[in-house]
């Protein structure tokens, strides 16, 4: 008994010693739950459970993390819960997806949850390339000057992500006709396929799987990609399809200018918090900072894994994952929107969708 | 074509066979549970495949997915319960013949065409997955607004003799499936202020509180056992004869089974009814129908499990689900690493094969499992029912908290069971009630989107035409059958 208590005091002594920096929080024996608020085999649920086990390998103890599925409402109730049950003791985290992030931005009275008050662990983006239908003859973005035709758009819902398109659609100054009621960018897919519609877009990895080979086969005409955030906060080309221009590239090539007004600042923030930084991991309000450390520090060597890389490449867009402040940075431009943007696409709702929000 | 046969060499080989025989155990487990279905299963396997080699998962997925609707019979035909929302249908008959003492026949016979019925899907996956993308793309918005009609004209001959009742009953259904987020404005319809609402009320509530809850509650005011007499009639042979009998029946079913899976948005869970009312509308002699018909249970039976292979089609090559579980296995194939899309049937076609022969041999493992243990299972139908009802109460309950796992879930299966109860003391047709409930949004969604893009000239559209072709056809020979019967009985 007494030789345990030295071996105890040892141990103890040397885990001292050897991680002299390393926060205190330590989760031996702990579950951690981290609050998804969509259905199993989802996007959002996928993210999650390829970073799980990363996570429970690099947090201190190695606990074990379990994903919880909360779905409901499109994501505001698993948010609300998040919010009003979630203690500060590492123990439960929330991730937070372009569909929770948007009521947030638009100020839908049934959101309760505050990211201004949360703090970050990482980030991930994503990206997203429009197409359209080769029968218009259109080549590339410069044709689309004076297009007189009208175009037809698979949506899902003038305030879900469909933000993002539509609106781009709008500062390029297309005639775009958004159908509603299609229940995903799978379905939009398959519409555009049908001639249904005749102009769609893919985030990173749908397009690179199912609208490549649309390309080839002279099926599909690739436009722009939305682009992606550098670090100076311009939205530059997609290095995943380099060729194609970005919006901002896209309405130079089409006006010979830059775009600049309400639009343009709406279209900007709505893209960081729907593409950008389209998902996150956050932790209650007021966790001590001791254990936002330690799980930052964790989110830092999951990237930096070359095993977890290799996911990023096959399942998550190959884009650059950010942890920490990197990842509070780039959310900090979707808390930063300025409130007369908002109203501005508030307003832009109304008028073109007749949609309030409520 | 070495490959596909090199590939059945893999799935024999002992890692991958022993998580198929796992995985068909698992759904046999699930499908025997009331209102467990592939859904359920599907989100328990998710994180236990994560890091597997990926023809083991899909031998553990596609294995488990395949004999759900094999297993699920055990509860319909035996205690009138919804094995999960693929068997509801088989209620119709199978229950009435479980309460005349021959469970075991209806269950041979189910399990025949269960088995018959999942190799055909099998079969159509391996002929039409290289030419299925263009059928697949045939089907735009108003063709399955179609569809989804064809699927209502059903609910005519679901409600034998008194038709006012059945529309009224589908209308009901109809607004049932109305609550919560509407299809195609960002509203939110009759919530009524609980969060709840908001996505409406699930599946599986529903078919629980229809049918489960009512058959509980009468079976314990009666306070007997299940079956009426006390001893077992027929037994399994007699259902296996019974099925091969009827070869045409479950040939007809599978086809219908393996279209409604193939085709993305038209959801899985109708393909039971559309079979049951399809063998009730061709058939000349539908006096037995609803009073232990065994086609009744045959065709059903056939269309769910030939459901599967035509479900895994649209999953593979569009990434897009053909029915709720192929949406969670789309996660599953995200997770190992997969992004499905039409160059699977060229960079993966190993892995299509795979799936195609786990879904062959799940098929056979799980009819021949069941078939043996019907035997003993069936004897529960004759004792007491009053031993047995704790149980399945607190798994009905069980069942219906992993719809949302929110108390609302336990609220509204007792509002359901209450609407279900009430529908079966003043005959009111339940089956229409849940037909138009799983219709709605398909009506609502494609018929919107229909408008929206081709104001009204999709009415004009041929495949429209076709199929309102179909839907006259087969109202006029469901009334034209029931005429001809009526002046003599």
């Amino acid at each position: 008994m007494k030789k345990l208590r030295h071996v105890l005091a040892l141990v103890i002594a040397l885990s001292f010693i050897a991680v002299p920096n390393a926060s205190s929080a330590d989760f031996s024996g702990k579950t951690i739950e981290w609050i998804i608020p969509f259905s199993v085999g989802g996007g959002s649920d996928v993210w999650a459970r390829l970073y799980a086990p990363f996570l429970q390998k690099y947090l201190p103890g190695n606990p074990i993390v379990a994903v919880k599925n909360m779905p409901g409402g499109g994501s505001i109730i698993g948010g609300n819960h998040f919010d009003s049950r979630a203690k500060p003791d590492g123990l439960t985290a929330f991730g937070s997806s372009g569909s929770t992030t948007f009521p947030y931005l638009l100020e839908n009275p049934k959101v309760k949850y505050d990211f201004a008050k949360y703090p970050i662990v990482f980030a991930s983006p994503v990206g997203g390339m429009a197409y359209i239908t080769p029968k218009l003859g259109v080549k590339s973005v410069a044709d689309l000057k004076g297009l007189k035709k009208q175009l037809a758009y698979a949506s899902q819902g003038a305030t879900s992500l469909d933000i993002v398109p539509l609106l781009a659609f709008d500062i390029l100054g297309l005639k775009v006709k958004a159908v509603f009621g299609y229940k995903g960018r799978g379905p939009g897919r398959v519409a555009f396929e049908q001639g249904e519609v005749n102009i769609d877009y893919q985030t990173t990895p749908a397009y690179i799987k199912n609208v490549r080979p649309l390309v080839q086969q002279g099926q599909a005409v690739p436009l722009l990609s939305w682009g992606v955030v550098d670090d100076d906060g311009n939205i530059v080309r997609d290095p995943m399809e380099p060729d194609l221009p970005s919006l901002p590239e896209a309405y130079e090539i089409m006006y010979g200018k830059k775009p600049k007004g309400p639009a343009w600042n709406a279209w900007k923030a709505f893209f960081i918090a729907g593409f950008a930084v389209q998902k996150a991991m956050w932790l209650p309000e007021k966790t001590p900072d001791d254990i936002v450390a330690t799980y930052r520090e964790a989110a830092a060597k999951t990237i930096a894994d070359p095993e977890f890389q290799k996911i990023v490449e096959k399942s998550l867009g190959g884009y650059p994952q950010m942890a920490g402040l990197k990842a509070r940075k780039a959310f900090d431009q979707v808390l930063r929107v300025p409130k007369k943007d908002r109203t501005w696409l508030i307003n832009w709702l109304k008028t073109k969708y007749d949609v309030t929000i409520k | 074509m070495e490959l596909f046969f090199q590939t059945l060499g893999v799935v024999l080989s002992p890692p991958h066979f022993v998580m198929l025989i796992a995985g068909v155990l698992m759904g046999l487990a699930i499908g025997i549970l009331p209102g467990l279905g592939g859904i359920v299963g599907m989100t328990i396997l998710l994180p236990v495949i994560y890091g597997m080699e990926v023809h083991s998962a899909f031998a553990l997925l596609i294995g488990m997915v395949a004999v759900i609707p094999t297993s699920d019979t055990f509860p319909s035909v035996m205690m009138g319960i919804p094995g999960s929302s693929a068997s509801q249908a088989t209620i119709m008959d199978g229950y009435p013949l479980a309460k005349k003492g021959e469970a075991a026949r209806a269950l041979g016979a189910a399990f025949t065409a269960s088995l018959i019925g999942g190799l055909f899907g099998a079969t159509v996956l391996t002929i039409i997955i290289p030419i299925a993308r263009p059928i697949v793309l045939v089907f735009a918005s108003p063709e399955l607004f179609m569809l989804a009609l064809l699927g209502m004209s059903m609910v005519g001959v679901l409600s034998g003799q008194n038709p006012i009742k059945g529309f009224l009953a589908a209308g009901i259904g109809l607004m049932l499936g109305a609550l919560g987020d509407a299809p195609a404005v960002p509203e939110y319809r009759y919530t009524f202020g609980f969060d709840y609402l908001m996505d409406g009320v699930p599946l599986v509530i529903v078919g629980l509180g229809l049918f489960a809850i009512p058959e509980i509650v009468d079976l314990l005011i009666k306070g007997r056992s299940i079956s009426k007499v006390a001893t077992l009639g027929k037994g399994w042979l007699d259902g296996v004869k019974d099925a091969l009998n009827h070869k045409l029946i479950i040939l007809r079913c599978s086809v219908i089974g393996v279209i409604v899976g193939f085709l993305p948005g038209l959801g899985g869970s109708v393909v039971d009814w559309i079979a049951y009312g399809h063998i009730v509308q061709t058939s000349k002699d539908r006096e037995n129908f609803g009073k232990g018909d065994i086609r009744g249970v045959i065709a059903p039976e056939s269309a769910n499990n030939a459901k599967e292979g035509g479900g895994l089609i649209p999953t593979f090559l569009f990434g897009i689900p053909g029915s709720g579980s192929m949406a969670v296995f789309l996660g599953g194939l995200l997770i190992l690493g997969i992004q499905p899309g039409p160059s699977m049937v060229t960079e993966n076609v190993d892995l299509i094969y795979t799936a195609i022969w786990s879904l062959a041999l799940a098929n056979v493992f799980g009819a021949g499992l069941s078939i043996l243990l019907s035997k003993p299972i069936t004897r529960l139908t004759i004792i007491p029912f009053s031993y047995l009802a704790p149980f399945l109460v607190l798994i009905i309950t069980f069942a219906s908290y992993q719809a949302s796992r929110n108390w609302g879930d336990l609220i509204a299966l007792l509002f359901m069971g209450i609407l279900g109860w009430i529908m079966k003391q003043y005959g009111w047709p339940r089956p229409a009630a849940l037909i138009g409930y799983v219709l709605s949004d398909n009506l609502e969604t494609y018929l919107f989107i229909s408008v929206q893009r081709y104001g009204f000239s999709w009415l004009a559209r041929p495949g429209v035409l076709a199929l309102a072709l179909i839907i006259l056809a087969s109202v006029t020979m469901g009334i034209f059958y029931q005429k001809k019967k009526s002046p003599g009985s």
